[in-house]
């Protein structure tokens, strides 16, 4: 084990704390059925959340968003690694403990549909969290219209309906009181907004904005949407093929990225401006394969600054290095990068004087 | 901020409420009102009704005993004074004997298949909900009994327990439960993928209470329609193995069994002849055109 890992979030205290955690996925093949390789979907990421904001985490398909949620809620379990929310660390054998943690951390799925039970009524979905959590029927049922009410829908009109009954956004909505039911005080987005229409896309996320204050959450907001993550998000957490990339405050992930891959996706943003339209794509090809991920920097077959030592070792992530600009000092200690173009000394020609 | 935020969602959900001026209904109710307008259902269902309901109080509506046998009577044309659907080769009278006759032939096609409904139902929604190994072992198993086709099975396990109305029974559960619990399997595995059931294991729920509230109230809808569907397959199973001598035994009326002993007088009075298979074939097909019915209505996404 190698040393204590440094906060990712700039020495705060954390609400949730991840370290290592790992997981990969077998993938099996031949008469035998046994295990010829490895998808490497989260290696070994960290991450810090503190209370009270919303760290948004984004990235390309097939990056490890999802698993890592699904690897917080421990909906599947991680092959290493630790967590720890409020100072207590989270054993996946630990039964009470995970209870405890699922009534701590909730989370809202990207189908609206198939994350609502079509044969029970909406009211029985929202009260089934707290009734699991021995609430007597009659207090859940009272909890789940105050519940209604504040994600927006009337409790009158809409608790005896079947999830067909309910538009997109109403659906997400409920998925959102269902959430909430069980009083959480850290909520996993994973794309929940991103199957939504714009207009009613808008909506939600102003409302998960006025429910994050008025219930003082704290949110892990994923999603591919580089526009809504800037918009909704404190701090940002960049991943590229199962590792963190970059993770900084979002003005210095935006404005002054460290990492190439980060640039390079944040300049595939379309742009409102039809005079400033990109017209070469940032970067060519598909993300290398997850079963066997290249060695050194996974990001050195795609990126235009790839060097012998890209290809040798590994970057870890650590402070990012810039020098001074004219909008202000260097990267905080918030900001953090995994390249080796922003170590010094790390053997890379554009690599900062050490 | 706040109050353009708050009156946002205010106006939200009068938009909500103006978008869906259709008040909601119960699940039972919309499946209820879809099989009003399907007219194929409902004649279905009152046949099924109508022949269940004989079979139950065969003895009160039937005009005879049904073993009373009469040698001036013997094969009597259907409307003949005192036997208006005729009588059979010993002069018993039909309409009583069928009547009673359906009393047999639907216990010994159904009771399989609601026996079968709660082995492999459970069987399967084992190996789906688990998967892996236990999945493994319960599907392998199976699929050795679908190694054989289903009429051969149940007459190889008839003939070997022997003759008897429970040995059938048995058989023809032995029948039924590999694709209960295939069915069943399928459906869970599908249904235990979906986000509702990742999210009730996200608020902290058990297996059992997961399977309770959340499976199992997906799973039975299909299989419970599924089930329907082969209870025709099953009446016609029954009355092939009573046919052939491995079911219900002389002189106990039983569709099949009548079927069978009428052969030889296919000739002298075919329409008396025939008449058991009338009730095995109009109970089957009832049977089967209700099935289908009931999926169609009974889909929440249509």
């Amino acid at each position: 084990m190698n040393a204590p890992a440094q906060s990712t979030a700039g020495g705060a205290s954390a609400l949730l704390e991840v370290r290592d955690l790992r997981k990969y996925f077998p993938v099996r093949g031949g008469i035998l059925n046994r295990a010829v390789g490895w998808v490497q979907a989260v290696d070994d990421i960290d991450l810090d959340v503190l209370p009270g904001e919303v760290l948004g985490i984004v990235g390309e398909s097939g990056c490890g968003k999802s698993t890592t949620a699904r690897l917080l809620m421990h909906l599947i379990r991680a092959d290493a690694g630790r967590i720890v929310f409020d100072g207590n660390a989270v054993r996946a054998d630990d039964a009470a403990g995970l209870r405890e943690l699922r009534r701590q951390m909730q989370m809202v799925f990207q189908d609206s549909y198939s994350s609502l039970n079509p044969r029970l009524p909406i009211e029985d979905t929202i009260m089934f969290g707290p009734k699991v959590h021995g609430v007597s029927s009659a207090e859940a049922r009272e909890r789940a219209r105050e519940l209604f009410a504040l994600v927006g829908l009337d409790p009158a009109q809409f608790i005896r309906r079947y999830p067909h009954e309910l538009s997109g956004g109403q659906r997400q909505r409920v998925n959102i009181a269902r959430a909430l039911a069980l009083e959480p005080r850290l909520l996993i987005l994973d794309e929940a907004v991103s199957a939504l229409d714009k207009s009613v896309e808008a909506q939600v996320l102003n409302l998960l904005l006025t429910l994050r204050r008025e219930l003082g959450l704290t949110y892990i907001f994923i999603s591919h949407d580089l526009n809504v993550v800037q918009y909704m998000s404190d701090r940002v957490l960049v991943m590229y093929l199962g590792k963190v990339v970059e993770i900084g405050p979002t003005a210095e992930i935006y404005q002054r990225m460290q990492h190439p891959y980060t640039e390079a996706l944040l300049s595939a943003m379309p742009s409102m401006d039809p005079d400033r339209r990109t017209e070469t794509p940032p970067l060519v090809g598909d993300p290398p394969n997850p079963i066997d991920p290249p060695p050194g920097c996974r990001f050195h077959t795609r990126c235009r600054f790839a060097e012998d030592v890209c290809r040798r070792a590994e970057p870890r992530l650590g402070p990012a290095a810039g020098e001074e600009t004219a909008d202000g000092p260097a990267a905080g200690a918030d900001h953090l990068v995994a390249c080796h173009m922003r170590v010094a000394a790390s053997g890379h020609s554009l690599a900062p004087a050490g | 901020m706040t109050t353009a935020r708050t009156l946002d969602s205010k106006q939200q959900a009068i938009v909500d409420a103006a978008q869906v001026a259709v008040q909601s209904r119960g699940y039972w109710a919309t499946v209820a009102g879809r099989i009003r307008d399907d007219k194929v259902t409902i004649v279905c269902g009152l046949v099924v009704l109508l022949i269940v309901f004989s079979a139950v109080f065969a003895d009160l509506i039937a005009l005879a005993d049904p073993y009373k046998a009469s040698m001036l009577k013997r094969l009597a044309e259907i409307g003949a004074p005192g036997y208006p659907l005729g009588a059979d080769e010993m002069g018993r009278d039909m309409m009583t004997r069928l009547l009673y006759g359906g009393r047999l032939s639907l216990f010994m096609g159904i009771s399989p298949i609601v026996i079968a409904l709660a082995i492999g139902g459970t069987l399967g929604l084992v190996a789906g909900f688990l998967g892996g190994r236990v999945n493994m072992l319960i599907m392998r198993l199976m699929d050795v009994f679908y190694a054989f086709p289903s009429v051969l099975l149940a007459v190889a396990i008839s003939g070997a327990l022997g003759a008897g109305i429970g040995n059938a029974i048995v058989s023809l559960t032995l029948v039924f439960i590999p694709p209960i619990t295939r069915v069943t399997e399928s459906v869970t595995t599908q249904v235990r993928s979906l986000d509702y059931v990742e999210a009730a294991r996200a608020s902290g729920a058990g297996s059992l209470t997961i399977i309770r509230v959340h499976v199992l109230s997906n799973v039975l809808g299909p299989v419970f329609i599924y089930a329907t569907s082969l209870i025709s397959v099953s009446i016609i199973l029954a009355s092939g193995l009573s046919f052939l001598g491995l079911g219900t035994e002389p002189p106990e009326p039983e569709w099949g069994l009548m079927l069978n002993t009428l052969r030889q007088s296919i000739y002298v009075n075919p329409w008396v002849a025939a008449l058991p298979g009338v009730m095995i074939f109009f109970t089957s097909l009832s049977f089967n055109l209700l099935s289908d019915g009931l999926r169609g209505a009974m889909d929440v996404r249509l």
